[in-house]
């Protein structure tokens, strides 16, 4: 299976850099967001596509190679942000998770936005 | 500090070595690491159910399926929105993690799952846990098909 999806492995320090301001990139020109409703998204994976989609002006099922699950454990973003919360209230850290995906850097919130950024200028080879 | 070893030779020469296998279970069971991760998610679990009825599914009726489960309505009641949020995650988490085990391979071409090497094994595991923790799920996947079957 080819690994077009790349991790930012090699991009850490300009991610400490725009970590602290959640989403507010100004190098990077953001395509579209989504929020996060698991209710009606079921899982995060389904929420990231819908907003990949959008960001291509394609179909959700249009959106397949390769699957996300090369780039990234979505599964393990939705548990930290978005997993069990404790009886009646939800945590309350706030973090952002970001990773490359195709064309685009995606940044994903712990309160529930996702961000499709271009990731023009960084070339990750 | 119970354990005396002058006592060894007592327990050996009796029932040490069946108590042994006993107490701790074989490699095989201890090593069954694909089968949690693959049946860890409701999703998967429907997956391997409908793989016990036919080892062949395409990625369509799959998330028909899963939909219909999920929106508690007949498959023909399922919505292109809602077969698509189901299609979407099979194809980009489900799918891929269960082929990295061995549990199902995904021709690409005509995205059909077909049931791989560690299919059994998994199946076994789901027969065995089906009665008592998941006997909707599973009525549910084998009784949609008794449906089809009639219609």
């Amino acid at each position: 299976m080819t690994n077009n999806g790349r991790t930012t492995t090699n991009n850490d320090n300009e991610i400490e850099r725009n970590g602290s301001d959640l989403g507010r990139d100004t190098r990077r020109r953001q395509v579209t967001q989504r929020h996060y409703d698991p209710a009606r998204d079921g899982e995060l994976t389904t929420a990231i596509v819908f907003a990949v989609a959008e960001a291509e002006g394609v179909s959700p099922s249009e959106v397949t190679s390769p699957p996300l699950y090369d780039s990234v454990d979505v599964a393990a973003i939705e548990d930290a942000f978005f997993g069990s919360e404790s009886e009646s209230e939800p945590r309350r850290g706030a973090g952002v998770v970001e990773f490359r995906y195709v064309d685009y850097l995606l940044k994903v919130r712990s309160d529930g936005w996702i961000l499709v950024c271009e990731s023009t200028g960084v070339d990750p080879s | 500090m119970v354990d005396d070893p002058t006592r060894d030779d007592d327990v050996q020469s009796g029932s040490e070595s069946v108590g042994a296998e006993r107490d701790l279970p074989s490699r095989e069971i201890l090593e069954l690491d694909h089968v949690y991760e693959a049946l860890g998610h409701s999703r998967r679990r429907y997956l391997c159910y409908t793989l016990l009825e036919r080892a062949e599914w395409s990625l369509t009726d799959l998330a028909t399926k899963i939909a219909a489960w999920e929106n508690g309505v007949p498959e023909h009641a399922v919505t292109g929105l809602q077969r698509e949020r189901v299609y979407v995650a099979l194809y980009h988490t489900h799918v891929p993690k269960l082929a990295d085990d061995d549990v199902v391979t995904l021709d690409e071409s005509t995205e059909t799952i077909v049931a791989a090497e560690n299919a059994t094994q998994v199946l076994a595991a789901l027969e065995g846990m089906g009665t008592t923790l998941d006997s909707n799920q599973e009525t549910h996947a084998r009784g949609e098909m008794d449906n089809d079957k009639q219609r």
